[in-house]
């Protein structure tokens, strides 16, 4: 790449960060996408970090008639194609 | 001077002592939830606030300190943590006189991350993560650190014993929550998108920085910052990697929490469709309930499931990374590596997440109920963020601000991020079209009000 795109995606970059900046501190200041009732936001990262998350995450919402056995043999299945498809990739040039 | 090492790696090495520090602590967590013997729960801060505590549900700071309980969680909290640290240390053969102190120094830096941490507005769009790396970070490259403190700083070793505490909640049995069609959105395009942008980052941006790519990807595809620090660690990132990746996936967690649902209601999506594509996309499970609250209660229930199958795909995904890297990154030639190499290689403490994971849902879920696991998870979480805490507050104070604008590498890091983070929301769009649309397959219910 020449200097000049080389600059100039610099000049792309930095103003995208201080854009995604000034957005979420806009939104922070605002305390946009909260709900009042609920005592965690974006921090809580990980479900068990969620103050009563039994009551969030429950196992009684959705009831399927597929065996769980079904699932296990195509979840294994899929993981499986994908790592030989990513060795597959990561040989190539 | 240091001692020489003469304890087998069972008990002296890093990988095997985070294992059986995590299984040592989750032993204790089910002693005490199952037998109400004793209490092992971990201190921690209520949200607090300045001026808005009655608005909140923020319990004012003199009430919190002026509790006994504060104080009683807080001891048992160094010593649960202090004592397997520093026994780890001493396995290791290094000096314990130098690593008490440096511990308990470390350990009120942290104590000061989560109160700051606490805070109603802090603690509610940034994670403790983001704090401690910012304070570490304050530190490190104001005042300096101290030599004393510097025996506390073993990054990798609270990062592995945090991890191992976390398997115990990524439940098996959640695969099956939302039957095939949690499965098609989650685990259909999680990988998919982590193999793009593993191409994308390697081949077209060519970032030479594999563990980091790997790290990004995860933290894009399956759940922000928990999946970076699993494949992180399997993949051997360096600390500027995780606090790239973990700093990119926060800030834009906070934009896709707000505007993912403004965007979806506009599109005239169904609730089902929206919560599922919330679910599948945005980073912070804290922000797919909220987001996916604010398309209705549908939407909040679908989000979950869907985010509940991502959660259990973390420790596959760090095994599967802990495997590549170790037969494929990890290599001086093009030999092809032997089983020997590659145990030797292969990072243990993946085992010990795995094995926690399995046992608490394949013996301790059926055997006691799901009640109780998830009171012994309740108790566990605690002692697994300060795990994470005491390794991200010791990654800002081994870390300056140079070292991070040169990682990410004029700018590739984050459009990495971007474009891998608008494909995952291509693709999930397509597969919750594909699958929830009524198009194709009948449309799932969700009893919502049992």
């Amino acid at each position: 790449m020449g200097s000049g795109k080389v600059k100039a995606s610099k000049v792309v970059t930095i103003a995208a960060v201080v854009a995604i900046l000034a957005c979420a501190l806009w939104i922070m200041a605002n305390k946009m996408g909260l709900v009042a009732g609920y005592d965690f936001g974006a921090g809580a990262y990980y479900y068990t970090d969620i103050p009563g998350y039994e009551d969030i995450f429950r196992d009684d919402v959705y009831k399927t008639s597929v065996p769980y056995w079904v699932h296990v043999v195509l979840f294994l299945a899929w993981g499986w194609l994908m790592y030989r498809l990513w060795i597959w990739i990561d040989k190539r040039k | 001077m240091e001692k020489t090492k003469t304890v087998p790696a069972f008990w002296g090495k890093e990988d095997w002592q985070a294992i059986w520090i995590g299984f040592i602590i989750i032993l204790l967590a089910c002693i005490a939830v199952l037998t109400k013997a004793f209490d092992l729960s971990a201190v921690k801060f209520s949200t607090w606030a300045v001026g808005e505590a009655a608005a909140t549900k923020a319990v004012p700071l003199a009430q919190q300190l002026g509790a006994w309980a504060f104080w009683r969680k807080l001891i048992v909290t160094v010593i649960v943590l202090g004592t397997l640290f520093t026994l780890g240390v001493k396995l290791q053969g290094q000096s314990v006189k130098k690593y008490i102190p440096a511990f308990l120094g470390l350990f009120v830096i942290a104590l000061v991350v989560r109160f700051v941490s606490a805070e109603f507005t802090l603690n509610r769009y940034l994670e403790w993560a983001f704090w401690a790396l910012l304070i570490g970070l304050l530190i490190s490259n104001t005042v300096g650190v101290p030599d004393w403190l510097k025996p506390a700083i073993k990054t990798e070793f609270y990062i592995k014993t945090g991890l191992v505490i976390m398997g115990f909640s990524v439940l098996f049995s959640n695969i099956a929550k939302f039957g095939l069609y949690g499965l098609g959105i989650a685990w259909i395009v999680t990988p998919v998108v982590i193999l793009f942008m593993w191409w994308l980052g390697t081949k077209v941006l060519k970032i030479d920085n594999k563990p980091l790519v790997i790290t990004l990807a995860s933290a894009t595809s399956v759940c922000g910052t928990s999946a970076a620090i699993a494949t992180g660690a399997a993949s051997g990132a360096k600390k500027d990697d995780l606090s790239i990746a973990i700093s990119i996936s926060i800030i834009f967690t906070i934009l896709m929490m707000v505007f993912e649902p403004m965007i979806i209601k506009a599109a005239g999506m169904t609730q089902l469709m929206g919560g599922a594509l919330i679910g599948g996309t945005v980073d912070s499970t804290g922000a797919v309930v909220l987001a996916g609250n604010a398309l209705g209660p549908e939407a909040e229930q679908a989000a979950v499931l869907v985010k509940s199958i991502q959660n259990i795909l973390i420790g596959f995904i760090a095994f599967f990374v802990a495997v590549f890297f170790a037969t494929r990154v990890d290599k001086s030639s093009d030999k092809k590596v032997g089983a020997g190499e590659i145990w030797n290689r292969f990072p243990k403490f993946i085992l010990g997440f795995f094995a926690a994971s399995l046992i608490a849902s394949f013996i301790l879920q059926p055997l006691c109920g799901s009640g109780s696991v998830k009171e012994i998870n309740t108790v566990l979480d605690q002692y697994k963020n300060w795990a994470f805490v005491l390794a991200f507050t010791s990654i800002g104070l081994d870390t300056n601000f140079k070292e991070i604008a040169k990682q990410m590498q004029g700018g590739k890091v984050l459009w990495l991020y971007v474009i891998g983070q608008v494909f995952n929301i291509a693709l999930t769009l397509f597969a919750v079209w594909f699958l929830l649309s009524g198009v194709v397959f009948d449309i799932p219910v969700l009893d919502l009000y049992k």
